[in-house]
């Protein structure tokens, strides 16, 4: 396409914004909703867990304008959407991680523990590897939302890929609003197969069962 | 920056209650798209879901278009359609997009439903000499209902959050509010539009979650909260 | 966290595109900003271009909205460089303003802003708000002024959705004019909505290419409902005597219709801000 030959750079600029302004809060919000997951007291979790399904229900440019008031950012730059795409990413990915973990067996873990296993082995050798498929699908998930919600954020600023689209609508340049979504696309898609590798890197063992089938 | 006082004041202001972009006919609008738009959707994806859950076949496209939905930018595919089909057809494109973007959950949902209902509960119904009709009325629907309430949840806050964008094409919904009020830098019209719309989204997901928990309490008879 | 993800998009982009670095200039960079107006980012642009030509380092911030919102942004020194319009602007810190004629305006402006900001040279190109009809619709009502508009009624109004608070809006045209408007929050589908008939006037930038190429009808304004606007550009104290002297050159050396013509090569070409600007500062030997 003639549009995306001649605007190529300035397109490739708006994607690296865009895969940081995705990568940092999946990061971000990810450990926060592990956090809540596992470290928060019994009695919080059902709170956490409304709170968080209510966050996850507003739609994002409301949380990027309201955002602000709350927490004394300002519009401008990336950090309100930052924050905002974090603590959505930890909305989703506190249910995943708290189901991911709550399907490991019970067996496994009494086995473990029986062997002489302290909690801090248990996770990292029983637990962890074992709740890793639930968590790769969640961040799965995860990702793909936040990489097409980021765009969002250009309506209040951010120099990402969401511009193509209000810049595109604004000069009737339907290039350039098909650049974006196809650039968005593929790097939502990318993400979910680098994840997909990922998480079949790490549990060699589920790759021998399916060998034997 | 701004005071809960002025909000309040914002929000009790009959003024901005009434006319064509007062928050009454705003609320109205974006909850009739909404509408509108699940039921279109359902009455497309919900019969596909059912036929593709019960048969097998087509399992992986479900999956793929569920997957792959989720990457598209709903503000991208609205103003692509919007141009695609011109301004003149701007409410036809738009609801064009709010359905498409609906319809991957809900059929998700239906097609998860029809799934995990054990293969012998089915069979069992088409032994009993049931027509296919029959068995989705009474065996197919009740025991995949949770599931389909859920894609619909998901369909429903999918929907709201993008009629929030409708004004960028020029139509109404209570992103009105947030776009104007951006624009004026006029922040209790701002919070005052975000706070609206937030209430509608998290009414709407607590009806259907309960809707939900609701029918799984039937289907398993259990007094368990979900 | 904000200026480490800044810095290290700015690194990775000029690893990645293999960029020669910009020339190193003594202190922070310049940040300029622009609205979320393609034209306005073009003439922003071409404000970056220069002083990095002359070895400024230039930070861009484009697409910042609207005034409301720049405008705190440029007070608090966070922005350093904007390319404003006299007319708007002068709306914005002196809502009851009279001066109408170009000049008059632009000294006005000048007295109206606050301490810390400065018009820099006029610009002779003007891009403002203006009421604009289908050439059909004029024949019709017989129409040549907004003042004409009296004896249509029912008429539909479209623009941006902050024009129904503006002073030229609605009831800016009540009370000037006596004319009732129903208005229609139509944004960037605002031309298209005219041409289509879904509204009866549109709030059209004078300088938007489209209005020659559609025929449309720009109505007269007797009564000064919209002041003049020029560009001009707005510097904070950031902004040294050189920088400032190459950005009035390049001010200065803008026509109304070099405006119109950079708009164009925007909407039709479809060509980039970056390079739109860069073959007219060639073409007028403001670059090297």
């Amino acid at each position: 396409m003639e549009w995306v030959a001649k605007n190529f750079e300035f397109v490739l600029g708006l994607s690296l914004t865009h895969i940081w302004i995705s990568l940092v809060p999946l990061i971000i919000g990810s450990i926060l909703a592990f956090v809540l997951a596992r470290l928060s007291p019994q009695q919080f979790a059902g709170t956490i867990g409304t709170t968080f399904s209510a966050i996850y229900a507003i739609p994002s440019l409301a949380i990027f304008v309201a955002l602000p008031a709350l927490i004394g950012t300002s519009y401008l730059g990336p950090t309100n959407v930052v924050i905002a795409l974090s603590v959505y990413v930890a909305a989703s990915m506190f249910f995943s991680t708290r189901d991911s973990f709550s399907q490991v067996p019970a067996p496994a873990l009494f086995i473990a523990r029986a062997q002489g296993l302290s909690p801090l082995q248990l996770f990292i050798h029983v637990e962890l590897p074992l709740a890793i498929p639930g968590l790769i699908a969640g961040l799965r998930v995860a990702a793909a939302s936040t990489v097409s919600m980021a765009s969002i954020g250009a309506i209040v600023g951010v120099r990402n890929l969401g511009y193509l689209f209000l810049d595109g609508f604004q000069r009737k340049i339907p290039e350039e609003i098909l650049t974006g979504l196809v650039a968005i696309f593929v790097i939502g898609i990318t993400m979910d197969i680098a994840l997909w590798a990922l998480g079949k890197a790490l549990t060699p063992w589920t790759r021998k069962t399916a060998q034997r089938v | 920056m701004f005071s809960i006082g002025e909000l309040f004041g914002w929000l009790t202001n009959p003024e901005n209650w009434t006319g064509r972009y007062g928050l009454a006919n705003l609320f109205l609008e974006h909850l009739a798209l909404t509408l509108v738009t699940l039921a279109m959707a359902g009455l497309v994806a919900i019969p596909i879901g059912i036929a593709i859950g019960h048969s097998g076949r087509g399992e992986t496209l479900v999956i793929a278009i569920s997957s792959a939905s989720r990457a598209i930018p709903t503000m991208g595919l609205m103003f692509a359609l919007v141009m695609l089909m011109g301004v003149e057809f701007r409410e036809f494109a738009v609801a064009l997009a709010l359905i498409s973007i609906a319809i991957p959950p809900i059929l998700a949902g239906a097609y998860a439903g029809i799934k995990s209902i054990p293969i012998v509960i089915r069979e069992g119904a088409r032994a009993q000499g049931m027509t296919p009709w029959q068995q989705i009325r009474h065996v197919g629907l009740p025991l995949s209902a949770s599931s389909m309430v859920g894609g619909f949840k998901i369909a429903y806050l999918q929907v709201v959050s993008t009629v929030v964008l409708a004004p960028l094409v020029g139509l109404g919904g209570l992103g009105f509010g947030v776009i104007q009020g951006l624009a004026l830098r006029d922040f209790a019209q701002l919070k005052g539009s975000a706070l609206i719309i937030v209430l509608l989204s998290i009414l709407g997901e607590r009806i259907l979650t309960r809707a939900q928990t609701r029918l799984d309490r039937r289907l398993t008879h259990s007094s368990e909260d979900r | 966290m904000k200026k480490t993800i800044k810095s290290t998009i700015a690194l990775s982009a000029i690893a990645i595109l293999g960029l020669a670095g910009c020339a190193e200039s003594n202190g922070d960079p310049l940040v300029i900003g622009s609205q979320a107006y393609y034209s306005n980012e073009i003439v922003a642009e071409v404000y970056a271009q220069v002083l990095e030509d002359a070895g400024y380092s230039v930070d861009r911030q484009f697409a910042l909205g609207q005034r409301d919102v720049y405008v705190p942004a440029l007070l608090a020194g966070e922005v350093d460089l904007f390319p404003e319009y006299t007319g708007n602007l002068l709306q914005y810190f002196d809502p009851s303003a009279t001066a109408t004629a170009e000049e008059e305006v632009y000294r006005a402006l000048q007295a109206a802003l606050p301490a810390g900001l400065t018009a820099l040279t006029l610009s002779g190109a003007s891009d403002q708000d203006s009421f604009n009809v289908t050439s059909d619709f004029a024949m019709k009502n017989n129409l040549t002024s907004i003042a004409d508009l009296a004896g249509v009624s029912g008429i539909r109004l479209g623009g941006a959705p902050e024009l129904a608070e503006r002073p030229y809006g609605p009831t800016g045209l009540l009370s000037s004019y006596g004319v009732t408007v129903e208005f229609e929050a139509t944004g960037d589908t605002t031309v298209e909505s005219l041409v289509a008939g879904l509204i009866d006037m549109a709030n059209v930038y004078s300088a938007d290419p489209r209005i020659q190429q559609l025929g449309l009808v720009t109505l007269t304004d007797p009564e000064g409902l919209f002041l003049s606007s020029n560009l001009v550009p707005i510097a904070s104290d950031a902004v040294d005597s050189k920088a400032r002297d190459l950005i009035s050159a390049v001010s200065s050396a803008m026509t109304a219709a070099d405006l119109v013509a950079l708009n164009v090569r925007s909407v039709d070409e479809q060509l980039s801000s970056s390079v739109i600007a860069r073959d007219w500062l060639v073409s007028k030997g403001l670059v090297g």
